[in-house]
């Protein structure tokens, strides 16, 4: 492939692939997201932007070029800060601050959703499991996230005013940061995958990389579902062995915090929801929350819960 | 090894059937089975079956439909607290019949269907049935009750995977089962008719991974064709572990195929269900691992597939007791390799026999 259609090949898979097609993104754009739902949205994309810079500590080990490293080194500054400048990590939890979220407990990372903290961990698995080549190519979404990035801050202006504007800091530098980043990151796939193999390999990371922020999402929506018990799904207290739901393809049993979990999901609670209203009841560290997503989902799956009309 | 707690207790109402697809699972001898248990006699198992435990009635057959008195059986098995499931052929039961069904406590509905399209459906089925199966599915979902989709896989319907598939979302079914024939009674009988290739099998598979992946609300259970794999199935769950199967003439058995082994089973006309399932020495016979020979004795993985299927070791390996030929550590396993492969390349393949007693 020719330097001119590998490039035209990398932008038609963000312009199919990329997660600003994503329902949840589509709606935040529409103006149709309830706070919930952008809370839940900025809470969770927090742990998205902490394993950014540890996956750009990661692509700095796989290059033994000084001027690769003294560039790419910079995308940890950007995010960690430089003591001078504020970095990504803090101007997103100013913007936690601006849609009504603690900020100590969103940094605790403690109510992170599973979906969304195996999507980020996929990436940074990735990138660990690859070469030079391919891990910058993963990072090449950032051709599409500057464009993005202008969007959101017309439409949080537009739909979101109650977000105040030093929330949106973040977007903004991104809006200057992402397109340069993109053209370095641009530079060296171009200059380096020249035979058809490499092109492949790198055309591959990229569309991972879309799967990846794509599954992130997912994992956001999830936690905005309403649950409840599916239709004709039993629910028996009186089992010599336990709680039990007997459904018609299975019967599921029980402890007794799972019982208590399937009796917050009635139909009007988030999972984030849930999750907090456990939290509330027990007062135990963050393990019951993580528990209450494992269990929830686990329970969707088998068909137990399902998502509320 | 005493019994454990039954879940499931299988309800063959009947062996008779409008149909005579060439893979059923009943056994040869169907004449052999009358039907010994009038309604009141399965008012009594369902009772005796929610103190053992079990939470789930699966009514089937044959085609549990034939029976005039199945509304009085769902009832009861309601009345029991059981969840009632109907298994069945979509004949010849109507919407008005379903109905009546559903109101005495009928929780959900499996409908079997042979291919995606009439021809194929009509010729495995031995009669003109695929229209008045879709109305039937229909009619099972305007009533809100869930819907499980069945087809059994073989040679003449594995390339039509991703077709079962949407019709199995166009008739808003909840469970789609895509089952490999597993090659028992009749389907063992007609094996050189249904054995697919191993690429007819990596096509459905494929299939199948490319539809669930686009899948919401619909579960798709792809049962892997056992001849063709590695190591066997964990044939009900372990024999009299979980679940139980009431034949027609009353006898309490581990499965489906367990009436053809020479063992002792005992029937609900004499004793209570309660003996049935914890003394009858045939329910006995293979539970736990005492009876294992080797290689299953020693083997790890034991405890995740009980030596698979035993009726499977007494067709093919002449004893129960031995490994699940399908298992590729079993000294019979080259045989039924052997026997794969005819069969298989029996190229298009011999004329069914077909299932009879209507």
């Amino acid at each position: 492939m020719t330097r001119e259609a590998f490039e035209a090949r990398l932008r038609g898979i963000l312009a199919e692939r990329y997660h600003d097609r994503h329902p949840f993104n589509l709606r935040m754009h529409a103006g149709t997201l309830t706070t919930p739902e952008i809370q839940t949205w900025v809470r969770n994309r927090y742990y998205y932007q902490t394993r950014i810079p540890i996956k750009d500590g990661l692509i700095l080990t796989k290059s033994e070029d000084p001027c690769f490293r003294r560039q790419w080194i910079r995308r940890i500054h950007d995010h960690d800060g430089d003591g001078a400048r504020e970095g990504g990590l803090e101007l997103w939890l100013r913007l936690a601050e601006a849609v009504g979220l603690d900020r100590a407990d969103v940094a605790s990372l403690r109510d992170v959703l599973p979906g969304v903290r195996r999507a980020c961990d996929a990436y940074v698995r990735f990138v660990s499991g690859h070469e030079l080549l391919e891990s910058v190519a993963s990072s090449l979404t950032e051709l599409a996230a500057g464009g993005l990035m202008a969007r959101r801050i017309a439409c949080f202006e537009e739909h979101y005013p109650w977000v105040k504007t030093d929330g949106l800091r973040y977007f903004r530098s991104r809006t200057e940061q992402a397109p340069r980043d993109a053209a370095e990151g641009l530079g060296l796939v171009l200059e380096q995958a020249t035979s058809e193999e490499d092109q492949e390999r790198c055309a591959g990371a990229l569309l991972r990389k879309c799967e990846i922020l794509w599954a992130l999402l997912d994992g956001v929506e999830w936690g905005a579902r309403r649950l409840q018990l599916a239709p004709g799904a039993q629910l028996r207290d009186d089992d010599a062995e336990g709680p039990l739901v007997v459904l018609a393809e299975r019967a599921v049993q029980m402890n007794g915090t799972g019982r208590e979990i399937l009796g917050l999901a009635d139909g009007k609670r988030t999972v984030c929801a849930i999750a907090a209203a456990l939290r509330a009841r027990h007062r135990e560290p963050p393990e019951v929350e993580r528990e209450a997503y494992a269990f929830l989902e686990e329970m969707a799956k088998l068909g137990v819960l399902e998502t509320a009309p | 090894m005493s019994a454990g707690r039954p879940w499931n207790l299988i309800a063959e109402l009947t062996y008779r059937c409008p149909l005579r697809c060439p893979y059923c699972s009943n056994p040869l001898d169907l004449a052999a089975h009358p039907d010994a248990l009038g309604s009141e006699a399965w008012a009594r198992a369902f009772r005796e079956a929610r103190e053992l435990g079990v939470v789930h009635a699966g009514l089937t057959g044959g085609e549990p439909t034939l029976r005039r008195d199945l509304p009085e059986i769902v009832r009861a098995a309601a009345q029991a607290e059981l969840h009632v499931h109907l298994v069945t052929a979509g004949v010849p039961i109507d919407a008005a019949g379903l109905a009546t069904l559903a109101r005495a406590g009928l929780g959900s509905v499996q409908l079997s269907v042979q291919d995606a399209e009439a021809a194929g459906s009509d010729r495995l089925a031995g009669a003109p049935v695929f229209a008045k199966k879709l109305a039937f599915a229909r009619a099972v979902r305007a009533l809100g009750l869930p819907l499980t989709l069945n087809v059994v896989l073989h040679r003449e319907n594995l390339a039509h995977v991703a077709e079962l598939i949407a019709l199995a979302r166009e008739l808003g079914a909840r469970r789609l089962e895509l089952a490999n024939t597993q090659y028992h009674g009749w389907a063992l009988r007609n094996r050189a008719a249904l054995l697919p290739t191993r690429e007819q099998l990596r096509d459905a598979a494929s299939a199948v991974a490319r539809e669930r992946e686009r899948s919401s609300g619909l579960e798709i259970v792809f049962v892997l064709a056992d001849y063709f794999a590695e190591r066997p199935k964990p044939c009900m769950g372990g024999w009299g572990r979980k679940a139980m199967v009431v034949a027609p003439d009353g006898r309490v058995l581990p499965c489906h195929g367990a009436a053809e082994l020479p063992l002792a089973f005992w029937s609900l006309r004499e004793h209570s269900l309660r003996e049935c399932w914890e003394d009858a020495p045939g329910m006995n016979a293979y539970r736990g691992e005492a009876w294992m020979h080797e290689p299953c004795r020693s083997c790890p993985e034991r405890a995740n597939d009980f030596g698979g299927c035993r009726c499977q070791s007494f067709a093919l390996a002449g004893d129960a007791a031995e490994a699940d030929p399908a298992c590729a550590l079993s000294p019979h396993h080259a045989a039924l390799v052997a026997a794969r492969e005819r069969d298989a390349a029996a190229a298009g393949g011999p004329a069914f026999a077909w299932r009879t007693l209507r």
